[in-house]
Order: C-alpha cells, then sequence, then structure tokens
C-alpha cells in the first residue's frame, strides 16, 4: 500500500469515528455540556427558546402585524444565530452520515408537532425559559427557579406520556395513515449527501468569518452553535428522552447523557460565577446572576409543566426540535412552526395580563449560593443530579416506573 | 436474513418516541420466540431499539436498510 493510501485510510477512519454510528449519548452531554461553557465565557450560556421567539418576531416583522417593527434582525441575534446554526450544524450532521431525509409523518403526527410546539412556546414565555436556559443552564447556573422548572418539566412529561399512551391504545389511527420520505441517501446513489455535508459545513465556517471583523462573538456563537447541532445529532441529544424513557421503556442512556452535560456545565459554570471569569464592564453581581430568572417559583412551576406537556407531545424539546428540523423530520418542523408561530403572541399578549394577576413578590429571582455559599449550592445541584442517577439506574434495573 | 414472520410492524414516517412505543405495546401482545418485523425511518431507531433489546432479553436477529432510507429489523421474542 501506497504511503498516500495510507493517509487516506486514517482520515477515513477518523470520519467513520464521527458519521459511521451514533454516539454514545454520554459523550453528547460532555461535549455540549464544555460548548456551554465556553458560551458562557465568552457571553452568557445556551438558550433556545428566546432565538426561536426571535425567528417568530422577524417572520410577523415581515408580515408587518403585531407592531414588531423593531425587532432585532435575526443576523443580529446571538441566540437568533445560535438556533439557526444549530440547525444547520444538524444538516451537516445528518448529511455526512447520510441520515438525512424529508421525512413526512401522518396528518396527526403533524397536528401533535404543531401542537406541542405551541405548547412549548406557551411554557418558555410563562416560565422564562426552556429546556436548555432554565434547566440545561439553568441548574449548573445554581438557580432556584431551575429546580421547580426540573419539577415542572417531570410532572408535565409524565401527563403528557400517559395522554400518548391512551391515544395510542383508543387512537391507534391518529398516528397512522401515509407517510413519505424523499431524498435519503441510502446505497450508493446517497453519496450526494457527504458532498452537500462538506459543502453547508464550508459555507458555514465561511459566514462565521464573515462576522470575525466586526462581531467575534457571533463568530464563536455561530461556530458553537453549529458543533453544538453536529454533536446533537450524532449522539441523539434529546433532554424530553432524559425525562420521558425513565417512565416509557425505562432506558437510561439518555437520562445520563443530559446529566453528564449538567455535571460538566455545574462545574464550569461555578468557576466562571465564583471568580467573575468575563465579568468585562458589568457588575460582579450581575454576572453571578446570569440565567437566574424571575421565575421562583409559580412561573418556573407552571411553565416547566406546559413545556413538559409540549416537548412529550412533539417528541422533541427546545434542542431536540432544532436538531430533528435539520435532519429532515417533519414532524419537527411542525413543533418549530407551532414555536416561533406561538412564542411572540405568548410574549406580548398572553403571559402580561396574568403576570400582572399575580404577586410581585412571585417575580423572585433565587440564586442558591445566597442561601447556601457557593460549596452548598455546588453540593445541592451534584446531590440533586445524583438521586437522579441513582432512580434512573435503579428504575432501568427493577422497572418499577417504566410502563413497557 | 430469512426468519418466519410472525407480526409487522409499520413505523415509516414516525419519529420519537412513537416507533419504541408501539414495538414495545406490540410485543407485549406477542408469545415467546415469535418474530417481529419493524420498518421505519426514525435514525434514533437504530441505537434505541438495540439497546432496548439488550435491556429487555428479546433478540435482535437482524438490521438492515432498504431503499428509499428504509429501515428493517427482525426481534424475535424472548
Amino acid at each position: 500500500m501506497s504511503e498516500s493510501n495510507k493517509e487516506t485510510g486514517v482520515l477515513g477512519q477518523l470520519f467513520q469515528t464521527f458519521f459511521a454510528k451514533h454516539w454514545p449519548v454520554w459523550v453528547g452531554g460532555i461535549v455540549l455540556g464544555t460548548l456551554n461553557i465556553l458560551l458562557f465565557a465568552i457571553k452568557s450560556p445556551w438558550g433556545a427558546s428566546g432565538g426561536i421567539n426571535n425567528w417568530g418576531e422577524n417572520v410577523y416583522q415581515l408580515i408587518g402585524i403585531f407592531g414588531l417593527e423593531n425587532a432585532q434582525p435575526l443576523s443580529a441575534s446571538f441566540y437568533g444565530m445560535l438556533c439557526l446554526f444549530l440547525v444547520i450544524g444538524s444538516f451537516i450532521g445528518a448529511l455526512l452520515s447520510k441520515e438525512f431525509a424529508l421525512r413526512i409523518p401522518p396528518k396527526g403526527e403533524l397536528i401533535k408537532g404543531f401542537i406541542g410546539g405551541s405548547l412549548m412556546a406557551l411554557g418558555a414565555t410563562f416560565g422564562i425559559g426552556c429546556t436548555i436556559g432554565a434547566f440545561f443552564s439553568g441548574m449548573p447556573a445554581m438557580s432556584g427557579g431551575a429546580i421547580i422548572f426540573t419539577i415542572g418539566l417531570f410532572i408535565g412529561v409524565i401527563v403528557a406520556l400517559k395522554y400518548l399512551m391512551w391515544e395510542m391504545e383508543k387512537f391507534p389511527k391518529f398516528s397512522s395513515g401515509k407517510s413519505y420520505n424523499f431524498l435519503a441517501g441510502t446505497g450508493k446513489s446517497g453519496i450526494w449527501q457527504k458532498w452537500a455535508g462538506w459543502i453547508v459545513l464550508i459555507i458555514s465556517f465561511f459566514i462565521a468569518y464573515q462576522y470575525s471583523d466586526g462581531n467575534k462573538i457571533m463568530s464563536w456563537f455561530i461556530i458553537i452553535g453549529m458543533l453544538m447541532g453536529l454533536i446533537s445529532q450524532r449522539s441523539r441529544f434529546c433532554i424530553v428522552k432524559a425525562f420521558r424513557d425513565p417512565f416509557m421503556t425505562g432506558e437510561a442512556g439518555g437520562s445520563v447523557g443530559v446529566m453528564a452535560g449538567l455535571v460538566v456545565g455545574l462545574f464550569g459554570f461555578t468557576i466562571i460565577k465564583y471568580f467573575g471569569i468575563g465579568v468585562g464592564d458589568i457588575a460582579l453581581r450581575a454576572r453571578e446572576m446570569t440565567w437566574v430568572f424571575p421565575h421562583f417559583f409559580f412561573r418556573a412551576a407552571i411553565g416547566g409543566f406546559i413545556f413538559g406537556l409540549g416537548m412529550t407531545i412533539a417528541g422533541g424539546c427546545a434542542v431536540g426540535t432544532l436538531w430533528r428540523v435539520g435532519e429532515g423530520q417533519v414532524k419537527l418542523w411542525a413543533s418549530a412552526l407551532g414555536f416561533l408561530i406561538i412564542s411572540p403572541i405568548s410574549k406580548l399578549y398572553i403571559v402580561p395580563p396574568i403576570i400582572k394577576s399575580l404577586p410581585q413578590s412571585w417575580d423572585f429571582k433565587s440564586y442558591l449560593p445566597d442561601y447556601l455559599g457557593y460549596a452548598g449550592a455546588f453540593a445541592l445541584v451534584a446531590f440533586i443530579i445524583l438521586i437522579w442517577y441513582v432512580f434512573v439506574k435503579w428504575n432501568e434495573k427493577t422497572g418499577k416506573f417504566s410502563a413497557y | 436474513m430469512d426468519a418466519k414472520i410472525d407480526t409487522t410492524l409499520d413505523c415509516k414516517g414516525l419519529s420519537c418516541p412513537m416507533p419504541m412505543m408501539k414495538l414495545a405495546k406490540t410485543m407485549k401482545g406477542m408469545n415467546s420466540e415469535e418474530v417481529l418485523e419493524m420498518i421505519g425511518t426514525d435514525p434514533g431507531t437504530k441505537s434505541d431499539l438495540p439497546r432496548w433489546c439488550d435491556k429487555t432479553g428479546n433478540t435482535l436477529l437482524d438490521e438492515s436498510e432498504l431503499a428509499g432510507g428504509v429501515f428493517r429489523f427482525l426481534i424475535k421474542k424472548k
């Protein structure tokens, strides 16, 4: 074998490592947790609902309704672009692994996608955050509201799972019927997907580079968003899976993957907050309070519950929806559409009157280190994750709480 | 792979969690040693299904990719 062939073999093997098989979810969790720390180090942590809301505002601005003429343009919104490139990153991952296809589900599934996305929008706007901002970033940010949001999510997931099982039992035809699959990359004819993947990857880096002169943070938001999408697609990282599967099939892998990301994030966020890394011109206190939202406890509980319902019905949390959009799952296109249409309406017209009727003290920012110190707050969040780990592993073995 | 197929489950077009929910429910109603053929288009099933078989003790006899991005699995009930 010639030297050049050996070289190709080595690169080919590297490619296979990333794109031949799905990665373990815990690998995805650790890398996503690390990227989340990088986002926080350069600006602020990972969030998804704000970005999707920005998409919705831009759509309404284009149509010229709801007085959103001053909506921030997508190209200038850090989180709008992060979400967009998360979709593109997943698209790249799906193309390079020849897993992209336009998968159009039966009608009933499309309806569930749209309703689930709409509920997620309501939950995110009422609860100030989604499974990313108020959970995957909120827990490591040591926010008391994030713990309440998480409890709400759990209850919402269990209720919606009961609904799905009831629907499957009583109305099996709702999720059956005609479905279509286009542009699949099966066999040798699917090689175009790999080429398309490389082209989209290069274009994405080029766009990130275009921002590097005047807006370095945006350059990195684009690159990190793209990596997050690619990693989520390859590892099937999905927070609804982490909450739902122990109660469905008893599977704990998805939960452990999310926990891995939470633990990595907890270390990084604690260090950033404790030392005030990246504090810049803002006050240290503002840096400490990053991703500690004024939703303790009522808004977090109700928002988490509604979001939990929505993500289970849609079959994808905020990030799970975005990366499945990039993979060509049209049910999740309906979910993203519901999310972006309802989010600005909810933020402008549904949530404000409800908030006005609530006592002001319910808009409370609960920062755990204020009560427990940094060591105590770190230990509490780590302990909650440990309890969750013990529960899902015990349940995986015994099947006590799993439906099947 | 050739095997006597007792039941076929069509999950084409469905995404997570529906294929695994339908699979688990269908398998519950089958007898020991019977074989289920499942076809679907969700790439997630490629990782979820073998893990579920490992956990439940059912045997994944075969998995293959058919034309048009369709995956086929043969599972023997424990």
